[in-house]
């Protein structure tokens, strides 16, 4: 078998299949967006908190398959060639992801308490804080962070061109040469934006441990919608001819890992609190532990952890598409689960609730981000088609 | 056996060079024919001084008790428990090459993981020793373990301490037998090859009658598989449980959430430089550059870079942290550590763990033994101080001013830890000389003729 | 009358050989055999057919038995043996009891891997009717043998040798008692 031999390209009927499949998350998109705007002329308070934790969502769509990418070219494999076109498309996504943070910033009243000049003077804990919790530092932050992972997945994307259009001599070094500094950028700036977005929400709150979570979780999130879309793409041509069992047990060992890591880290996060027992650190936990939302807790023990992790121990399961796909969307539905207990809780002290507004702004965010997603993958052959290794990445699949 | 080429091929041979039968001859004739360098001679009876160095503190402990050392309200965890951290944090690399490795199929680390591995064992035997000598009554150490008794009492198991008990003896127990299982092949081979009759009694009932049958390896690699998937989360959890002792309890610089990863990330790092640390002198004195190649070490310096990313990371957030969490213990310790009594340790150990390993990124000082070396010997002592610094201010200044002391380390403390040191190499010299320091069969699987060559209609 | 024997053991040089042989002794019918190499050959695992082997089971049962005795132990100790009041924690303090849970799973669980490994090769044996062959002390270093042993049904002395012969090995011995 040897690479020359294929056409990495999006055959004609994937191009149909994927023209439906954007339509139709578009579709989706529109409808979820047009019914949260209708939301947010009845309630803003309630619009910009489901905005929030579906908007988390997306950006470890996007940020994820970034960090993926960069990890790719350090560590090197063949599971990194495999997915590397998808997690270019998602990079290539990030300035509609930017754009999407918009409401936040006008809706930021809403949601900080230490956005309020008043409170802050009237609070002892955020007049410490206020150095670092202020809008236009807040906005600086932002700014650094969306900057950086543009430029991230703008320089890597475009080595990727070059490299199909001049022959891999003309990248070579390059992308990996910038991934290493680009994984540190990705580390701290998803830490920092973990305690801008979601920690000072609680603003009395802090774990060392936050950063952490949210990078485990943007890089399982990302992993399980990977593997969802190899899966998708599997039946199609070019992936059909390409994909291979192992391929997929590869990717099913990160997800493996990475749902053990969640846990890992949750579990140490809740233990060290709940030991500990100080006055300002525990209370996080009773609002997420009481009213209902000890059952979002139970559910995420078992679902987030229990069921994937003694499903996905199995080999044969890791190299059945359509059953670690399965997963893959099931885990993508408790990292849903889990947003809305990091984040809710906050504003729905008394007990636990749902409003329609928390499903109309997963299905807006979601939609859209999905249909320009799917726009961007069609652009470009599903593999690299000039990588040194490519031979051996389709053989590591016979093997 | 006369079929063989030259057992002594030149030094600088690649892998490809190489047969099942020179690989076989040339890792085992360091146990069996070859002279024992006078390298060896010298490590090792400087191992037995310094372990008879460490029987004397030992004794002199048993005689006067802990007040030997510099413990001293409110410092009442001062080397002991430093040192403890710090060797089996050293341990770690050598699972992780063995278990996580393997998992990955990264099949580069063959050749290192058995020596790797007995470093984790003899790292553990030696961390196991200060939290008993530290109990004041070692010889009541069977108190930690929950067992019925006439006093009617039993351990507390929400307390740290007691996890550690566990998972301490849990690790050196896995450990202990996953090397021994990697050993059973390889002291088969020891057995077939040696002409010492008593040597061959002795790694024939060690080796258990191991006869390389395709229905027991087809088990064995089950078995090692299953070892290596336990082992990977164990020595993720010793590491976690030993952050406990410091994070559950709330006292201000240890009590904070991301310390588990951090300290795991932490034990990897020392664990790797000890690797290289004993890699580099031991390949050039037994010519195994064939063996443990130049990749070998600019792998194990990638992965002490990243890790060393990682604790860099914790440094950062802990300051942060300190800061924005708004704690005022929290603040004074952060800023007692970096102006106080300990700020020379503090500073040092940011420039021996932050500062210097960032030379790893040019691969220009990773192509050179000799630096990282240097870079492995300087990671250790950062590493020492890092434990040394968390355990030792956090405590010297704590909630109450009237009660801060400084902890002052007498010669006992010092003798202690140099001694283990000295108990390390000996063990370690000790498997040098008799056990085989490279896994024989695993590099035999490394070989391009162990490759089946499928015949084109199977 | 001819002295019994346990079996013919064919000497090969290269894993290949061997794996060819393995196959073609199955094909022939042979049952009772088995191959000796200096590390584990994975292709020879197909050959013989000796896929699935009950270690998981055994590890998966220790792991369970590990982790509840490790549980139950302090659950016992802490609520009904000797309950006593630490820092106001609830006598089942489970998040508390998780992590010694966890080391004795991983206890367990390993002990039973080795000790099931041990049991199923039907290890320790330090005697073994294939340790008489001279050669088989190669079999540790660089040789590769395939034995047929005499309780196969299809086990003939004179017609085995020759068909172990057809195999083209190094040499054929046979394997006294």
């Amino acid at each position: 078998m040897t690479a020359q031999g294929l056409d990495f390209q999006v055959s004609p009927e994937l191009r149909a299949d994927l023209k439906k499949w954007r339509t139709r998350s578009l579709a989706i998109g529109i409808f979820g967006a047009l019914s949260s705007v209708a939301g947010l002329l009845i309630s803003p308070f309630q619009f910009y908190h489901s905005y929030l934790w579906a908007y988390l969502f997306v950006v470890a769509l996007a940020v994820g398959p970034l960090a993926w990418l960069m990890l790719q070219y350090v560590t090197g494999g063949a599971w990194g060639v495999i997915i590397r076109r998808p997690c270019e498309a998602a990079a290539r996504t990030l300035p509609l992801v930017a754009l999407m943070f918009l409401p936040i910033l006008i809706g930021i009243r809403n949601l900080y308490e230490w956005s309020h000049p008043a409170r802050v003077l009237a609070d002892e804990a955020l007049r410490h804080k206020q150095p670092y919790l202020n809008v236009p530092f807040f906005l600086v932050r932002t700014a650094i962070y969306f900057a950086g992972w543009w430029f991230l997945g703008w320089y890597l994307n475009r080595c990727s061109a070059r490299e199909d259009s001049e022959g891999h001599a003309a990248v070579h070094g390059k992308m990996s040469a910038i991934s290493g500094p680009g994984l540190i950028f990705w580390g701290l700036s998803v830490t920092f934006m973990s305690i801008d977005w979601v920690l000072s929400l609680h603003p009395e709150w802090f774990s060392t441990m936050f950063g952490l979570l949210f990078m485990a979780s943007q890089g399982l999130t990302s992993m399980a919608f990977l593997i969802a879309l190899m899966v998708l793409l599997y039946y199609r041509r070019p992936m059909s001819d390409i994909l291979t069992p192992r391929h997929l047990h590869d990717l099913g060992k990160f997800l493996l890992a990475l749902v053990m890591v969640w846990a890992y880290f949750s579990f140490c996060q809740f233990l060290i609190i709940w030991a500990g027992n100080l006055p300002e650190e525990i209370p996080w936990y009773i609002a997420r532990l009481n009213h209902g939302w000890q059952y979002v807790a139970l559910a995420l023990v078992i679902g987030h952890f229990a069921l994937p992790f003694s499903l996905l121990l199995s080999r044969d399961l890791k190299r059945n598409f359509k059953l670690l796909a399965s997963i893959a969307v099931f885990i993508l539905c408790m990292r849903l689960v889990d947003l809305y207990w990091l984040v809710a809780p906050d504003f729905r002290k008394e007990s636990f609730g749902l409003s329609w507004m928390d499903f109309t702004a997963p299905m807006g965010l979601i939609g859209i981000w999905l249909a320009y997603f799917l726009y961007q993958l069609e652009k470009r052959p599903l593999l690299p088609p000039n990588h040194p290794h490519l031979e051996e990445v389709l053989e590591h699949g016979r093997e | 056996m006369a079929d063989e080429p030259n057992v002594h091929q030149p030094k600088t041979d690649i892998a490809p060079g190489y047969t099942f039968g020179t690989v076989t001859d040339q890792i085992a004739s360091v146990v069996l024919t070859r002279r024992t360098p006078f390298f060896w001679y010298a490590a090792f009876g400087a191992g037995l001084v310094l372990l008879l160095l460490f029987l004397l503190a030992v004794g002199v402990l048993f005689v006067k008790g802990t007040g030997i050392w510099g413990l001293r309200t409110p410092v009442m965890w001062g080397f002991a428990i430093t040192n403890f951290v710090w060797w089996i944090g050293i341990g770690h690399a050598g699972t992780l090459i063995s278990a996580i490795l393997l998992l990955l199929n990264q099949r580069w680390r063959n050749s290192i993981n058995r020596f790797a591995e007995a470093m984790t064992l003899f790292a553990v035997a030696c961390a196991g020793m200060f939290p008993v000598l530290h109990l004041g009554r070692p010889w009541l150490a069977y108190w930690l373990f929950p067992y019925p008794n006439t006093m009617g009492v039993q351990p507390n198991f929400r307390s740290p301490l007691v996890w550690d008990v566990f998972a301490v003896s849990t690790y050196a127990t896995v450990s202990l037998m996953f090397w021994f299982v990697g050993l059973m092949p390889d002291l088969a081979t020891l057995r077939d090859r040696t002409h010492n009759r008593l040597a061959r009694f002795a790694y024939g009932i060690l080796a258990m009658g191991w006869r390389g049958s395709a229905r027991h390896w087809s088990v064995y690699e089950t078995a090692t598989l299953l070892l290596a998937g336990l082992a990977t989360p164990l020595v993720l959890s010793v590491h976690t449980v030993v952050s406990f002792d410091f994070t559950i309890a709330i006292v201000p610089g240890w009590h904070t959430t991301f310390l588990p990863p951090y300290f795991v990330a932490g034990a990897i790092y020392s664990g790797f430089a000890m690797v290289l640390a004993l890699a580099i002198p031991l390949r050039s004195i037994y010519g195994l550059q064939g063996l443990i190649t130049d990749r070998h070490l600019d792998n194990s310096a990638k992965v002490m870079l990243a890790t060393g990313l990682i604790v860099a990371y914790a440094y950062i957030l802990e300051t942060f942290s300190a800061w924005y969490g708004g704690n005022t213990y929290e603040q004074a310790m952060v800023w007692h550590r970096m102006t106080g009594p300990y700020a020379v340790s503090y500073w040092s150990l940011m420039l021996c763990n932050i500062l210097a390993p960032q030379a790893l990124w040019f691969k220009r000082v990773r192509s050179k033994p000799v630096f990282l070396f240097i870079s492995a010997i300087v990671v250790l002592v950062g590493m020492w101080l890092e434990r040394y610094v968390i355990i030792v201010s956090s405590l010297a200044q704590d909630f109450l001013p009237s009660s801060w002391s400084i902890f002052q380390a007498t010669r006992w403390d010092w003798a202690t830890y140099i001694g283990t040191i000295g108990l390390f190499l000996f063990l370690f010299f000790l498997f040098i000389r008799l056990l085989p320091m490279i896994s024989i069969f695993e590099v035999r699987t490394l070989l391009p003729s162990a490759k089946v060559e499928e015949e084109a209609e199977s | 009358m001819i002295k019994p024997i346990y079996g013919l053991m064919a000497e090969f040089e290269t894993p290949t050989a061997l794996v060819a042989a393995a196959r073609a002794a199955r094909e022939k019918g042979y049952r009772k055999l088995d191959a000796y190499s200096p590390f584990p050959i994975e292709e020879l695992t197909d050959a013989l057919h000796l896929h699935h082997n009950k270690l998981p089971l055994i590890v998966l049962l220790g792991g369970i038995v590990g982790g509840l005795a490790g549980y139950l132990l302090q659950y016992y100790v802490t609520v009904v043996y000797f309950p006593i009041n630490i820092a106001g924690r609830p006598l089942h303090s489970w998040p508390s009891y998780i992590v010694i849970a966890f080391e004795t799973t991983i206890l367990f669980a390993a002990i039973s891997a080795v000790l099931g490994m041990l049991a199923l090769c039907g290890l320790p044996m330090p005697y073994h009717p294939t340790f008489n062959v001279p050669r088989f002390a190669l079999a540790s270093r660089n040789r590769f043998f395939l034995c047929i042993e005499s309780r196969d049904p299809l086990f003939d002395r004179a017609s085995t040798i020759e068909f172990l012969e057809t195999l083209e090995p190094r040499e054929v011995s046979e394997v006294a008692p």
